[in-house]
Protein backbone atom coordinates (compact mmCIF):
# COMPACT_ATOMS: atom_id res chain seq x y z
CA UNK A 1 0.00 0.00 0.00
CA UNK A 2 1.50 3.50 -0.80
CA UNK A 3 0.82 5.83 1.47
CA UNK A 4 2.70 9.00 2.09
CA UNK A 5 2.05 10.49 5.75
CA UNK A 6 1.29 14.44 5.64
CA UNK A 7 0.16 15.30 9.05
CA UNK A 8 -0.29 13.50 12.32
CA UNK A 9 -1.92 15.13 15.50
CA UNK A 10 -4.09 13.91 18.89
CA UNK A 11 -7.75 14.39 19.50
CA UNK A 12 -8.95 14.50 22.73
CA UNK A 13 -12.98 13.36 22.81
CA UNK A 14 -12.93 10.56 22.23
CA UNK A 15 -9.35 9.66 22.23
CA UNK A 16 -7.91 8.89 18.85
CA UNK A 17 -4.85 9.73 16.64
CA UNK A 18 -5.21 11.24 13.20
CA UNK A 19 -3.45 10.66 10.28
CA UNK A 20 -3.71 12.81 7.37
CA UNK A 21 -1.69 10.90 4.44
CA UNK A 22 -1.83 10.95 0.68
CA UNK A 23 -3.24 7.66 -0.89
CA UNK A 24 -2.64 6.02 -4.21
CA UNK A 25 -4.84 8.22 -5.99
CA UNK A 26 -2.52 11.13 -6.09
CA UNK A 27 -3.61 14.69 -4.86
CA UNK A 28 -5.83 13.57 -2.61
CA UNK A 29 -5.43 13.87 0.92
CA UNK A 30 -6.91 11.31 3.05
CA UNK A 31 -7.80 10.81 6.75
CA UNK A 32 -7.70 8.11 9.05
CA UNK A 33 -8.95 8.14 12.56
CA UNK A 34 -7.21 5.88 15.08
CA UNK A 35 -9.45 5.48 18.01
CA UNK A 36 -6.78 5.16 21.29
CA UNK A 37 -8.31 2.40 23.72
CA UNK A 38 -7.61 1.67 27.57
CA UNK A 39 -5.56 5.04 27.64
CA UNK A 40 -5.46 6.35 31.17
CA UNK A 41 -3.93 8.82 32.74
CA UNK A 42 -1.41 6.60 34.76
CA UNK A 43 -0.41 4.64 31.16
CA UNK A 44 2.86 4.80 29.71
CA UNK A 45 3.13 6.37 26.73
CA UNK A 46 6.14 4.94 24.83
CA UNK A 47 3.99 1.55 25.01
CA UNK A 48 1.14 3.25 23.85
CA UNK A 49 2.81 4.13 21.09
CA UNK A 50 4.47 0.92 20.38
CA UNK A 51 1.26 -0.93 20.46
CA UNK A 52 0.32 1.49 17.94
CA UNK A 53 2.87 1.33 15.69
CA UNK A 54 2.59 -2.24 15.65
CA UNK A 55 -1.51 -2.56 15.18
CA UNK A 56 -1.50 -4.78 12.44
CA UNK A 57 -4.46 -2.45 11.17
CA UNK A 58 -2.37 0.88 11.34
CA UNK A 59 0.85 -0.74 10.83
CA UNK A 60 1.81 0.12 7.34
CA UNK A 61 -0.07 3.67 7.75
CA UNK A 62 1.91 4.62 10.25
CA UNK A 63 5.21 3.26 8.72
CA UNK A 64 6.61 7.13 8.10
CA UNK A 65 5.59 8.61 11.67
CA UNK A 66 8.43 8.56 13.88
CA UNK A 67 7.54 6.38 17.24
CA UNK A 68 9.14 9.43 19.22
CA UNK A 69 6.16 11.52 17.52
CA UNK A 70 3.55 9.19 18.57
CA UNK A 71 4.64 8.84 22.25
CA UNK A 72 4.89 12.65 22.54
CA UNK A 73 0.94 12.66 20.85
CA UNK A 74 -0.12 10.75 23.87
CA UNK A 75 1.51 12.15 26.42
CA UNK A 76 -0.36 15.50 25.51
CA UNK A 77 -3.15 13.30 25.56
CA UNK A 78 -2.17 11.64 29.29
CA UNK A 79 -1.85 15.36 29.99
CA UNK A 80 -5.11 16.52 29.35
CA UNK A 81 -6.71 13.60 31.39
CA UNK A 82 -4.51 14.73 34.37
CA UNK A 83 -6.39 18.49 33.86
CA UNK A 84 -3.26 19.81 32.77
CA UNK A 85 -2.90 22.67 30.19
CA UNK A 86 -1.36 21.98 26.90
CA UNK A 87 1.04 24.61 27.81
CA UNK A 88 2.60 22.67 31.05
CA UNK A 89 2.83 19.50 29.21
CA UNK A 90 4.39 21.12 26.54
CA UNK A 91 6.36 21.81 28.86
CA UNK A 92 7.15 19.07 31.13
CA UNK A 93 7.96 17.56 27.77
CA UNK A 94 10.34 19.74 26.82
CA UNK A 95 11.92 19.14 30.47
CA UNK A 96 12.30 15.02 30.06
CA UNK A 97 13.80 15.24 26.53
CA UNK A 98 16.60 17.75 27.86
CA UNK A 99 20.03 16.78 28.80
CA UNK A 100 21.40 18.28 32.51
CA UNK A 101 24.52 19.87 31.87
CA UNK A 102 25.99 18.80 35.31
CA UNK A 103 25.42 15.07 35.28
CA UNK A 104 27.92 12.95 34.87
CA UNK A 105 26.87 10.10 32.36
CA UNK A 106 29.88 7.77 33.13
CA UNK A 107 27.72 6.75 36.18
CA UNK A 108 24.72 5.64 34.96
CA UNK A 109 23.73 2.50 33.70
CA UNK A 110 23.46 1.36 30.40
CA UNK A 111 19.47 2.50 30.44
CA UNK A 112 19.51 5.41 31.39
CA UNK A 113 23.00 5.65 29.36
CA UNK A 114 20.70 4.78 26.20
CA UNK A 115 18.20 7.36 27.08
CA UNK A 116 20.01 10.58 27.51
CA UNK A 117 22.09 9.41 24.17
CA UNK A 118 18.06 9.12 22.31
CA UNK A 119 17.74 12.53 23.50
CA UNK A 120 21.22 13.80 21.99
CA UNK A 121 21.07 11.62 19.13
CA UNK A 122 17.56 13.74 17.96
CA UNK A 123 20.01 17.43 17.67
CA UNK A 124 22.80 14.93 16.22
CA UNK A 125 20.11 14.13 13.64
CA UNK A 126 18.30 17.61 13.28
CA UNK A 127 22.13 18.67 12.29
CA UNK A 128 23.34 15.46 10.80
CA UNK A 129 24.66 16.16 6.88
CA UNK A 130 24.25 12.53 5.40
CA UNK A 131 26.53 11.32 2.61
CA UNK A 132 22.92 11.19 0.41
CA UNK A 133 22.63 14.72 0.66
CA UNK A 134 22.63 16.71 -2.47
CA UNK A 135 25.06 19.47 -0.98
CA UNK A 136 27.03 17.08 1.21
CA UNK A 137 30.44 17.80 1.58
CA UNK A 138 33.07 14.92 3.24
CA UNK A 139 36.03 17.03 3.82
CA UNK A 140 34.80 20.75 5.94
CA UNK A 141 37.80 22.90 6.96
CA UNK A 142 36.65 25.56 9.31
CA UNK A 143 38.92 28.18 10.55
CA UNK A 144 38.05 29.75 13.95
CA UNK A 145 40.50 32.61 14.88
CA UNK A 146 42.83 31.83 17.56
CA UNK A 147 43.34 35.82 18.78
CA UNK A 148 43.59 37.51 22.12
CA UNK A 149 39.73 38.75 22.12
CA UNK A 150 38.33 35.21 23.32
CA UNK A 151 36.00 35.55 25.66
CA UNK A 152 36.63 32.52 28.71
CA UNK A 153 34.16 29.38 28.43
CA UNK A 154 33.28 29.88 31.61
CA UNK A 155 34.54 26.52 32.64
CA UNK A 156 37.90 27.19 33.60
CA UNK A 157 38.83 27.95 37.38
CA UNK A 158 40.83 30.86 38.25
CA UNK A 159 43.27 29.28 40.36
CA UNK A 160 46.59 28.12 38.96
CA UNK A 161 46.64 24.52 39.49
CA UNK A 162 43.24 24.12 38.01
CA UNK A 163 42.84 24.55 34.23
CA UNK B 1 45.83 -8.12 37.33
CA UNK B 2 49.22 -8.11 36.88
CA UNK B 3 48.32 -11.31 34.92
CA UNK B 4 45.22 -9.86 33.48
CA UNK B 5 47.37 -7.39 32.09
CA UNK B 6 50.01 -9.39 30.02
CA UNK B 7 47.31 -11.50 29.09
CA UNK B 8 45.09 -8.40 27.30
CA UNK B 9 48.77 -7.28 26.31
CA UNK B 10 48.84 -9.87 23.57
CA UNK B 11 45.86 -8.47 21.67
CA UNK B 12 48.64 -9.14 18.90
CA UNK B 13 50.00 -5.45 19.50
CA UNK B 14 53.35 -6.44 18.21
CA UNK B 15 52.15 -5.29 15.04
CA UNK B 16 52.20 -2.06 15.89
CA UNK B 17 55.99 -1.87 16.28
CA UNK B 18 55.63 -2.57 12.43
CA UNK B 19 56.62 0.73 10.02
CA UNK B 20 53.54 0.63 8.41
CA UNK B 21 51.47 0.33 11.49
CA UNK B 22 50.12 2.89 13.35
CA UNK B 23 47.95 2.87 16.69
CA UNK B 24 45.53 5.63 17.69
CA UNK B 25 43.67 5.81 20.93
CA UNK B 26 40.05 8.15 21.82
CA UNK B 27 39.56 9.30 25.05
CA UNK B 28 37.07 11.04 26.78
CA UNK B 29 33.32 10.69 29.02
CA UNK B 30 30.63 8.44 27.45
CA UNK B 31 28.37 9.89 25.08
CA UNK B 32 30.88 12.79 24.26
CA UNK B 33 30.51 11.27 20.38
CA UNK B 34 33.71 9.20 20.12
CA UNK B 35 32.18 6.51 17.91
CA UNK B 36 30.41 9.27 15.67
CA UNK B 37 33.31 10.95 15.08
CA UNK B 38 35.14 7.81 13.99
CA UNK B 39 31.98 6.74 11.43
CA UNK B 40 31.37 10.57 10.18
CA UNK B 41 35.59 10.05 9.21
CA UNK B 42 35.15 6.56 8.04
CA UNK B 43 31.61 6.69 6.75
CA UNK B 44 30.71 3.52 4.58
CA UNK B 45 34.51 2.60 4.96
CA UNK B 46 33.68 1.72 8.28
CA UNK B 47 33.86 -1.86 9.42
CA UNK B 48 34.00 -1.68 13.58
CA UNK B 49 35.43 -5.11 15.21
CA UNK B 50 33.47 -5.41 18.88
CA UNK B 51 36.06 -6.98 21.13
CA UNK B 52 33.93 -7.39 24.18
CA UNK B 53 36.44 -8.75 26.38
CA UNK B 54 38.69 -6.02 25.67
CA UNK B 55 35.32 -3.84 25.96
CA UNK B 56 36.91 -2.01 23.16
CA UNK B 57 36.07 -1.07 19.55
CA UNK B 58 38.88 -1.27 16.41
CA UNK B 59 38.49 0.48 13.73
CA UNK B 60 40.87 0.01 10.98
CA UNK B 61 42.15 2.12 8.40
CA UNK B 62 44.62 2.87 5.84
CA UNK B 63 45.90 5.85 5.13
CA UNK B 64 48.71 8.03 2.63
CA UNK B 65 51.02 9.95 4.32
CA UNK B 66 53.75 11.39 1.72
CA UNK B 67 53.20 8.90 -0.36
CA UNK B 68 53.66 5.89 1.74
CA UNK B 69 50.54 3.52 2.74
CA UNK B 70 49.74 3.68 6.93
CA UNK B 71 47.52 0.97 8.26
CA UNK B 72 45.69 3.10 10.77
CA UNK B 73 43.98 1.09 13.95
CA UNK B 74 42.02 3.46 15.96
CA UNK B 75 40.78 2.49 19.11
CA UNK B 76 37.40 3.22 20.87
CA UNK B 77 36.26 2.66 24.20
CA UNK B 78 33.42 0.83 24.10
CA UNK B 79 31.66 1.87 27.33
CA UNK B 80 35.20 1.27 29.20
CA UNK B 81 34.93 4.79 29.92
CA UNK B 82 32.56 4.22 32.32
CA UNK B 83 35.15 2.92 35.37
CA UNK B 84 36.74 6.24 34.74
CA UNK B 85 39.88 4.39 33.63
CA UNK B 86 41.15 2.52 30.82
CA UNK B 87 42.81 -1.01 30.82
CA UNK B 88 46.64 -0.38 30.48
CA UNK B 89 46.66 -2.32 27.42
CA UNK B 90 44.73 0.30 25.72
CA UNK B 91 47.69 2.62 25.80
CA UNK B 92 50.31 0.29 25.26
CA UNK B 93 52.20 0.97 21.93
CA UNK B 94 49.74 3.97 20.93
CA UNK B 95 50.97 6.51 18.87
CA UNK B 96 48.56 9.62 19.10
CA UNK B 97 45.19 10.21 20.95
CA UNK B 98 42.10 12.49 20.31
CA UNK B 99 40.82 13.13 23.65
CA UNK B 100 36.82 14.36 23.08
CA UNK B 101 34.55 16.83 25.36
CA UNK B 102 30.95 17.53 25.04
CA UNK B 103 30.98 21.83 24.34
CA UNK B 104 27.43 21.34 25.84
CA UNK B 105 28.10 19.42 28.78
CA UNK B 106 30.91 21.03 31.17
CA UNK B 107 31.31 17.93 33.04
CA UNK B 108 32.86 16.14 30.03
CA UNK B 109 35.62 19.15 29.75
CA UNK B 110 36.60 19.05 33.54
CA UNK B 111 37.13 15.18 33.46
CA UNK B 112 39.81 15.83 30.68
CA UNK B 113 42.40 16.14 33.55
CA UNK B 114 41.57 12.91 34.72
CA UNK B 115 42.08 11.13 31.28
CA UNK B 116 45.08 13.20 30.59
CA UNK B 117 46.92 12.35 33.53
CA UNK B 118 46.10 8.76 32.67
CA UNK B 119 47.31 9.04 29.54
CA UNK B 120 50.95 10.66 30.26
CA UNK B 121 51.07 7.87 33.14
CA UNK B 122 51.43 5.34 30.39
CA UNK B 123 52.31 7.21 27.35
CA UNK B 124 54.69 10.72 28.70
CA UNK B 125 55.30 11.49 25.07
CA UNK B 126 52.39 10.89 22.18
CA UNK B 127 50.59 13.69 20.24
CA UNK B 128 47.25 14.59 21.76
CA UNK B 129 44.78 16.21 20.43
CA UNK B 130 41.85 17.92 22.39
CA UNK B 131 38.49 17.98 20.55
CA UNK B 132 35.51 20.13 21.61
CA UNK B 133 32.46 18.42 19.63
CA UNK B 134 28.95 19.11 18.62
CA UNK B 135 29.48 22.61 17.83
CA UNK B 136 26.60 22.07 15.65
CA UNK B 137 24.72 22.15 18.97
CA UNK B 138 26.31 26.04 19.57
CA UNK B 139 28.66 27.42 17.00
CA UNK B 140 29.23 30.82 19.76
CA UNK B 141 31.51 28.23 21.63
CA UNK B 142 33.90 28.58 18.94
CA UNK B 143 34.43 32.21 20.11
CA UNK B 144 36.07 30.89 23.28
CA UNK B 145 39.22 29.92 24.73
CA UNK B 146 39.82 26.87 26.66
CA UNK B 147 42.47 26.58 28.94
CA UNK B 148 43.28 23.27 29.46
CA UNK B 149 44.51 22.81 25.71
CA UNK B 150 46.63 26.06 26.49
CA UNK B 151 48.12 24.83 29.61
CA UNK B 152 49.07 21.48 28.56
CA UNK B 153 50.03 23.43 24.83
CA UNK B 154 47.98 20.48 23.10
CA UNK B 155 45.84 21.38 19.43
CA UNK B 156 42.44 22.36 20.25
CA UNK B 157 40.10 21.09 16.87
CA UNK B 158 36.37 22.62 17.15
CA UNK B 159 34.42 19.69 15.23
CA UNK B 160 30.95 18.64 15.09
CA UNK B 161 30.20 14.73 14.23
CA UNK B 162 26.80 15.77 12.81
CA UNK B 163 27.87 18.66 10.22
CA UNK B 164 31.38 17.44 9.49
CA UNK B 165 32.90 20.30 10.90
CA UNK B 166 37.23 19.72 10.55
CA UNK B 167 36.43 16.16 11.36
CA UNK B 168 38.43 15.06 8.31
CA UNK B 169 40.82 17.45 9.13
CA UNK B 170 41.50 16.02 12.76
CA UNK B 171 41.90 12.33 11.34
CA UNK B 172 44.35 13.51 9.06
CA UNK B 173 46.03 15.18 11.34
CA UNK B 174 45.98 12.53 13.88
CA UNK B 175 47.18 10.17 11.15
CA UNK B 176 50.15 12.46 10.62
CA UNK B 177 51.20 12.89 14.07
CA UNK B 178 51.05 9.59 15.06
CA UNK B 179 52.99 8.46 12.00
CA UNK B 180 55.94 11.54 12.25
CA UNK B 181 56.17 10.42 16.38
CA UNK B 182 56.41 6.76 15.16
CA UNK B 183 59.71 7.66 13.16
CA UNK B 184 61.19 10.57 15.60
CA UNK B 185 59.97 9.43 18.80
CA UNK B 186 63.42 10.05 20.90
CA UNK B 187 61.05 8.75 23.86
CA UNK B 188 63.94 7.56 25.80
CA UNK B 189 61.63 4.85 27.89
CA UNK B 190 60.55 3.67 24.38
CA UNK B 191 64.17 3.20 23.74
CA UNK B 192 64.62 1.57 26.86
CA UNK B 193 62.30 -1.12 26.48
CA UNK B 194 62.77 -1.63 23.44
CA UNK B 195 66.42 -2.70 23.57
CA UNK B 196 64.87 -4.70 26.54
CA UNK B 197 63.02 -6.59 24.46
CA UNK B 198 65.24 -7.37 21.96
CA UNK B 199 67.70 -8.13 24.86
CA UNK B 200 65.38 -11.00 26.62
CA UNK B 201 64.71 -12.39 23.02
CA UNK B 202 67.56 -12.80 22.24
CA UNK B 203 67.92 -14.67 25.62
CA UNK B 204 64.70 -16.52 25.83
CA UNK B 205 60.67 -16.36 25.92
CA UNK B 206 60.39 -15.79 29.28
CA UNK B 207 57.41 -14.50 31.43
CA UNK B 208 58.64 -12.70 34.04
CA UNK B 209 56.85 -9.11 35.28
CA UNK B 210 57.95 -6.43 32.81
CA UNK B 211 59.04 -8.20 29.52
CA UNK B 212 56.36 -7.09 27.05
CA UNK B 213 55.03 -3.95 29.46
CA UNK B 214 54.94 -0.86 27.93
CA UNK B 215 57.05 2.23 29.12
CA UNK B 216 54.79 2.71 31.79
CA UNK B 217 56.30 -0.13 33.84
CA UNK B 218 57.66 2.44 36.58
CA UNK B 219 54.56 4.06 37.58
CA UNK B 220 52.76 1.14 37.06
CA UNK B 221 54.89 -0.79 39.47
CA UNK B 222 53.90 2.15 41.51
CA UNK B 223 50.80 1.85 42.00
Amino acid sequence: MMCTAKKCGIRFQPPAIILIYDGEVKGKSRQRIMPVRNFSKFSDCNRAAEQLKNNPRHKSYLEQVSLRQLEKLFCFLRGYLQGQSLTETMEQIQQERTIDPEEDLNKLDDKELAKRKSIMDELFEKNQKKKDDPNFVYDIEVEFPEDEQLQSCGWDTESADEF
Amino acid sequence: MARDRAKACELDQEKYDADENVKIICLGDSAVGKSKLMERFLMDGFQPQQLSTYALTLYKHTATVDGRTVLVDFWDTAGQERFQSMHASYYHKAHACIMVFDVQRKVTYKNLSTWYTELREFRPEIPCIVVANKIDADVKVTQKSFNFAKKFSLPLYFVSAADGTNVVKLFNDAIRLAVSYKHNSRDFMDEVLQELENFELEQKEDDGPGQGQQEGTKSLAAS
